[in-house]
């Protein structure tokens, strides 16, 4: 699932790119469009979110029934469906793709100096034990005569760790994505998380952290640039 | 308090032996009998009729129904299938390279941080009650817990502070941190965790008062639904002296906040 939607996501950002040319139809009618093909897949994936609950409720009960709880009692009557539902949130990434989430923010700016988004705040589920990780991942793109929203940065950091993840491949996919959308001269991306898997159970270490990086294009050639992304980057 | 007393109804006519009784609700009835029995003004839920009034704290804590080894080790193939489902039912793929042994994995850890029900009290305080002729506050702080919502089966995970004013008997300091370690690994609920804590406490050692303070935060509020990052919970349960006297109170509120 992970590596078929960045098949998907590429494929899409193609088209889009292709289509924002000058040959593109009015853009009243892309907009309506794309906003009738939005409303279809949300109330899709809602329908498909909705069909699946059953199954997943039953699976949480019988998990706390496992665990040797007692289901009947009062706090845990109604647990089989919430805990069901948070999880659907906790990887509500799988639905999204690049495209919707970049939403037309692309604009054309004659800026070619590093763009920051630093301590975006990122949840995601461990994929070897389904236990949360989380911390804050820095972004920096050197734009190639076109700029993203800010706000589509953090969003497509949601999309991806809304998943099943590892966190190396998170990191890879969120350069990825931005490279692929923009075309820019480089992309950074770092995340430094916390992973309840090594802090609630096994080894048991409190205060480690897991630094992961992806550096594409300028980035990784030239050790200057990579400097100054990591220095503006540094928490006091 | 409207919860609370709802599920002691619930647990007012079930004996520790039967094997249907709920594992944390059963306790919770349990600890409000003994509550009325001990000297301390806990709960204030007066007005049950306890049939337990006779036997003494330790006989109580024998009759906990515990999860065992064998039991772990029955139930993980269920559980593993259960995660599975719950894999598939995500849309992921379970086959996949990174998802194979994942089912195994997590039902393991799940066990695991639930394993406060395989643990008794009485067989991690038996040994490290001491005479001691010490009457001013000890107080362990800084203690870290992690516990699991019993609503949306997301970690929880904070800092425990303890403090008590022993009266002739002190206990272990590390039996403080593993009384926590019990009831926190646990399908927990904060303000029964910090109940919990501070009975346990107060039925073990007597002491002249007990005060328990957790401050934690909730993943099912930070990662999901109203998603506010730096929220933390702070619940505290003051037994006896620590309640009575507002300047003992205050004593052990200033020394934890450092």
């Amino acid at each position: 699932m992970n590596s078929h939607c960045n098949g998907t996501g590429k494929q899409l950002v193609t088209d889009f790119y292709y289509n924002n040319g000058f040959s593109e139809p009015s853009l009243e009618t892309k907009k309506t469009t794309v906003q009738q093909r939005k409303q279809h897949e949300t109330s899709g994936k809602d329908a498909e979110d909705e069909s699946r609950l059953p199954a997943l409720e039953a699976a949480y009960s019988s998990i706390l029934r496992g665990l040797g709880e007692d289901t009947d009692r009062q706090g845990l009557l109604r647990t089989p469906l919430r805990a069901a539902k948070a999880m659907q949130f906790l990887t509500k990434g799988y639905h999204e793709d690049v495209y919707d989430i970049l939403n037309d923010a692309i604009f054309d700016e004659d800026h070619d100096e590093i763009v920051i988004v630093k301590d975006i705040e990122m949840f995601s589920l461990c994929e070897h034990h389904l236990v949360p990780f989380f911390g804050r991942v820095h972004i920096g793109y050197l734009p190639n005569k076109k700029v993203v929203g800010l706000s589509k940065l953090a969003r497509i950091v949601e999309m991806y760790s809304r998943r099943l993840q590892v966190q190396e491949r998170l990191t890879k996919q969120i350069a990825m994505a931005i490279s692929e959308a923009l075309q820019p001269a480089g992309v950074a991306v770092v995340i430094e998380a916390a992973h309840m898997c090594m802090v609630m159970r096994g080894v048991q270490k409190m205060n480690s952290r897991t630094v992961t990086s992806c550096m594409l294009g300028v980035f990784r050639e030239d050790p200057k640039t990579r400097e100054e992304f990591l220095r503006l980057t540094k928490t006091a | 308090m409207e919860r609370s007393k709802q599920s002691h109804d619930n647990q007012a006519d079930s004996r520790p032996t039967t094997n249907e009784s709920s594992l944390n609700g059963h306790f919770d009835g349990l600890v409000k009998k003994d509550t009325r029995n001990v000297g301390c003004q806990g709960t204030g839920t007066a007005g049950e009729s306890s049939s337990h009034t006779g036997s003494s704290v330790v006989e109580n804590w024998k009759h906990e129904r515990t999860r065992s080894i064998e039991d772990n080790e029955m139930s993980l193939p269920s559980l593993a299938a259960a995660y599975t489902t719950i894999i598939r039912g995500l849309g992921e793929d379970p086959q996949r390279q990174g998802l194979l042994k994942t089912p195994w994995r997590a039902a393991t850890a799940m066990q695991f941080f639930t394993k406060g029900y395989q643990e008794k009290i009485i067989d991690v305080l038996n040994d490290a009650i001491f005479d001691e002729d010490h009457d001013e506050m000890v107080i362990v702080k800084d203690i870290d817990m992690f516990s699991m919502c019993e609503h949306h089966l997301v970690p929880i995970f904070g800092r425990v502070h303890i403090g008590y004013l022993p009266n002739k008997r002190v206990l272990g300091l590390s039996k403080l941190a593993r009384i926590v370690e019990i009831y926190s690994r646990r399908l927990q609920v904060q303000e029964r965790l910090t109940k919990q804590i501070a009975v346990a406490i107060t039925e073990a050692l007597q002491p002249a008062g007990v005060g328990v303070v957790i401050e934690a935060t909730h993943m099912c509020m930070v990662m999901r639904g109203v998603q506010k990052m730096n929220s933390k919970t702070v619940t505290s349960t003051m037994l006896g002296v620590f309640r009575e006297d507002p300047k003992t109170r205050d004593e052990f509120l200033t020394l934890i906040r450092n």
